[in-house]
């Protein structure tokens, strides 16, 4: 079994995301997406029942390569990754494209993500891949169950379901849906020896483009000048005060 | 422009969302039609407004790969340039195969669009609610996920008056299928939502929200972190990855209020806050703060409403 994880490298969400002319500015410095970490406890479950090999798939600038490292540190076996100045603002479909490519490329039988990055969000990815690759999709995985036959657990509008996980398939996992393994001190160093290899796009059949155009970004001032008050004791009154003023009591 | 709506059915209605993307549709005066893709048998979902289908599919697979097939040779045959769905995990998974198949990238997570000129261009909500991004789409299909709560229902006469079109089986069976129990008013649509964050210190706690929210006839949501956690089902996470809400009343409970929180309930209209830390950013968006350990202060509005 070869299996493929979509691992994205994003800015320190400690940090201020800024933008250049509608583009998330990137750092030399990225780390690891925690949403993709979700995916890939997913794929190493499944690389512990099936003896599978686990291959980090990502786009964008490379730079220290520091999220490539905390993916193979959880226990990936190596990482490919596109990174060319003409993909940069690069819309969801390109995206895709790509990382189908990449997946094609390692011929994988089971291509994985988180359900959305923390940066963009536009949370289509997965989706997009898997038409591009002609695979079923199983979104929104929540639950894993690795015995003979794989189940997966999907989050449905109404409740959840579950499904046989197919030889051939992409998933996308929720946050929160599987508990993350953190690497110790021996996969840290283990992760330093393991191939990261780098695709040039050329080599790439990619058909898509870029079909929007970015045109402003504004700030939204988000901020309230509401009242605030120091519960010394009687801090619940002025919420029931309040109920009362507003008729919800 | 000729538009298609993807609708979507809850609870046997159709959503809010289909409705109040329709009610932007018709204020542009689009030519709209609606093709609502869901399992139910009876589901009421017919209206007076504009041509509706029902692509019916088998519940006991996964087959909405198949459904975006159906929806594509529609899309190609009465050449629709305008697709629209809500940002719900049946809408990405259509829209997201339909951009493939005509080679047009969506644009997610929408809050207003217009037509200048034959373009559509589009306002979404992007880093948690802190900008707003603009953005053109140049090709002739343009595919937009809107954010539930972006727009205002649109009132409609429902009536039995759609054409079916029953879609067969998919590939990957289902089984075990769980319908989680809703009681209560939902968030969705309840004139006063509660929620819990981290504060609450500990699942047992959620006790306390509870009672709170019976008094006050509310809805119960939680932050990401405590859905995480496995406090709450995922279908009560308020937030950027969950659900959007505008109560008239929002009640934030030990929630620190990270920006991914934030675009859930922003647009609340009334905002209370009840968080120990002074500087939590969940103040900035309250029009009543209380500085105070949410534990001790819930149990005395129990007790004195």
């Amino acid at each position: 079994m070869k299996i493929a994880v979509c691992a994205k490298q994003i800015p320190d969400p400690a940090n201020e995301i800024t933008y250049n002319n509608g583009t998330i500015q990137r750092p030399e410095e990225q780390v690891l997406d925690d949403t993709d970490r979700y995916g890939i406890e997913v794929a190493l479950q499944l690389k512990e029942k099936f003896d599978a090999e686990v291959s980090i798939i990502s786009m964008g600038p490379s730079g220290t390569q520091k999220g490539l490292q905390q993916a193979l540190q959880m226990g990936a076996d190596k990482a490919i990754f596109v990174d060319d100045d003409s993909l940069k603002g690069a819309n969801s479909l390109m995206t895709a494209n790509v990382l189908s490519e990449l997946s094609k490329s390692l011929s994988a039988d089971i291509v994985i993500f988180g359900t959305e990055s923390t940066d963009g969000y536009s949370g289509t990815v997965p989706q997009q891949v898997s038409r591009y690759l002609d695979l079923e999709c199983i979104s929104y995985v929540k639950g894993i169950e690795v015995d003979e036959n794989v189940t997966l657990t999907r989050q449905t509008v109404e409740g959840t379901e579950k499904l046989t996980m197919p030889d051939k398939c992409v998933i996308s996992v929720t946050a929160g849906g599987v508990e993350p393994r953190y690497p110790n001190f021996k996969d840290i160093m283990a992760a330093k020896s393991k191939p990261i290899e780098q695709v040039s796009l050329g080599d790439l059949n990619i058909s898509s483009n870029q079909n929007l155009e970015f045109i402003d970004i504004e700030n939204v001032e988000n901020s309230k000048s509401g009242e605030k008050i120091i519960d010394e004791g009687e801090g619940f009154q002025e919420i029931v005060n309040k109920l009362k003023e507003l008729k919800v009591i | 422009m000729k538009t298609l709506i993807i609708g979507e059915i809850i609870n046997n209605n159709l959503s809010s969302g289909t409705l109040e993307i329709l009610g932007k549709a018709k204020s542009l005066d689009l030519d709209v039609q609606v093709i609502t893709v869901g399992s139910e048998e009876n589901p009421s979902i017919g209206f007076d407004l504009c041509k509706q289908t029902y692509l019916k599919r088998n519940s006991n697979s996964l087959n909405l790969s198949k459904a975006a097939t159906t929806l594509s040779e529609i899309i190609k045959n009465e050449e629709i340039d305008l697709i629209l769905g809500s940002s719900t995990y049946m809408c990405r998974d259509l829209i997201s195969f339909l951009s493939v198949d005509f080679n047009s990238s969506p644009v997610s997570n929408v809050i207003d669009f217009n037509i200048e000129s034959g373009n559509v261009s589009t306002v979404n909500s992007i880093n948690g609610g802190e900008n707003l991004y603009k953005t053109k789409i140049n090709s002739d299909k343009a595919l937009l996920l809107i954010r539930p709560k972006a727009f205002d229902p649109i009132e409609v006469n429902f009536n039995s008056d759609f054409e079916t079109i029953e879609l067969e089986g998919g590939n990957l069976e289902v089984f075990d299928i769980f319908v989680e129990e809703k009681s209560g008013p939902q968030l969705e649509d309840s004139k006063v939502v509660i929620s819990a964050g981290r504060g609450m210190v500990d699942k047992e706690n959620l006790v306390l929200i509870e009672t709170l929210a019976s008094k006050l006839n509310a809805a119960i949501g939680g932050t990401r972190a405590i859905v995480d956690a496995g406090w709450m089902p995922y279908s009560q996470q308020v937030g950027q990855t969950g659900k959007t809400v505008k109560p008239d009343v929002y009640i934030a409970c030990g929630i620190s209020g990270a920006t991914q929180h934030q675009v859930g309930m922003k647009d609340s209209k009334f905002v209370i806050a009840i968080n120990k830390d002074e500087e939590a950013p969940i103040f900035q968006l309250a029009d009543l703060g209380i500085v105070g350990d949410t534990l001790s202060v819930i149990p005395k509005l129990n007790e004195n409403i």
